[in-house]
């Protein structure tokens, strides 16, 4: 086999449950946001979940159980993909309005991992504007929201951070050793077992 | 060289007197250290929580660094700040911590202290705001100088590091 020097990333996974106090009937968008290196391979780059209630309960909680599967490969850790979350409902006036959006990383390390995603709004700036966006049904929000994965221009914006999105992930890694690259502590990646683990007294052969 | 992927994000901040706060943080190395790629300091969002218990930032950190050598292993260093309704900001906190040596994901906590200054100014600032900072910003990663300073405690910043490491078992560096 040629030496390439490209590694995979596989995610499956599932956007669970979120929390929010306020609102009902809630959708969820997810789309990955990944450098310049990156390339998905196999699944969906952006999808949109089912519009769903909260639970009858005393938990409150809107549950989306929303698969995730993709493959990415690259060259380059740089860059590495993250997943930007953005839920949306209706409003009093029954128009699209958004309710948050969250990033996170995809984990970095091959295992199961869950990440609890704060979420926010962007805010008015100024008073007037807040209560003319609600009567007018048109509050602030991000033309793109991958500007929620982006660290530059952040500094401008003031949010308001209402509610939580659960999303687990499953992530294997492939060739990332062969490159080089250690994502996992020496002792955890090449663990030191000792020579007569598993092996019946009088049978150690002399490889 | 051997290279250091740092990948994660400033979560948020947690224990601050007020809420709408914002951060700004930067990156500190030694000599033989090189960013390849990534932004070295940014600002993130301000963020005025609707339930008044943690501040999120949710600020993406993806840093490529190089090095010839570990001594001056990177910082990560803050200023939290707090900005009032009027659009003010006021210091809230400085802090660093280290880059974790380790490969994997790490979960930190930075703890955060500021000036606390002369007993005059402890009155002026409670009834003001305000307060003072420092005037030479390097004294929140570096151990000299500190000895005449007093301090208080401020609240916390949590971070997600993920970090990986390359080539380092090649050069017999042990992480």
């Amino acid at each position: 086999m040629a030496t390439s020097s490209v590694f995979l990333v596989n995610v499956a996974g599932q956007i669970e449950t979120g929390e929010f106090q306020e609102f009902d009937d809630l959708y969820c968008k997810y789309c990955f946001v990944y450098g310049p290196d990156w390339l998905i391979t196999s699944g969906l780059e952006e999808s949109i979940s089912q519009i769903t209630k909260k639970s009858e309960d005393e938990r409150q909680l809107f549950c989306w159980n929303f698969p995730l599967d993709v493959t990415f490969k690259s060259t380059n850790p740089y860059g590495w993909p993250q997943l930007v979350i953005h839920v949306y409902g209706l409003d009093v006036f029954g128009v699209d309005t958004v309710r948050g959006y969250g990033v996170t990383h995809v984990p970095i390390t091959p295992g199961r991992h869950k990440r609890v995603i704060p979420l926010f709004v962007p805010e008015s700036s100024s008073t007037l504007q807040k209560l003319t966006s609600w009567f007018l049904s048109n509050r602030p929000e991000f033309v793109d929201p991958r500007v929620v994965a982006q660290g530059e221009g952040r500094d401008v914006t003031r949010v308001r951070s209402q509610g939580f999105v659960t999303v687990s992930f499953n992530v294997v890694m492939k060739d990332m050793k062969k490159l080089g690259y250690d994502v996992l502590p020496s002792d955890m990646s090449t663990v030191n077992v000792p020579e007569n683990v598993g092996v019946q007294q009088g049978q150690v052969s002399e490889a | 060289m051997a290279e250091i992927h740092v990948i994660g994000q400033i979560v948020g901040a947690t224990g601050f007197p007020e809420h709408s706060l914002f951060c700004k943080w930067g990156i500190h190395t030694g000599g033989a250290w090189k960013i390849l790629a990534g932004l070295r300091e940014g600002q993130t969002q301000v963020d005025n929580p609707q339930n008044h218990q943690a501040a999120y930032f949710s600020h993406p950190i993806d840093i490529h660094f190089a090095t010839k050598g570990l001594q001056g292993w990177p910082k990560l260093h803050f200023q939290v700040w707090h900005q009032d309704s009027f659009g003010r900001n006021e210091l809230y906190g400085y802090g660093f911590c280290h880059v974790p040596t380790s490969p994997g994901i790490h979960n930190i906590e930075c703890p955060t202290w500021r000036p606390c200054g002369t007993f005059r100014e402890q009155v002026s600032q409670s009834f003001l705001g305000g307060g003072p900072q420092l005037k030479n910003p390097d004294m929140i990663y570096s151990g000299a100088d500190r000895y005449q300073l007093r301090t208080i405690a401020m609240g916390k910043i949590h971070l997600q590091l993920g970090i990986i490491l390359r080539n380092f078992d090649k050069y017999g560096i042990e992480c």
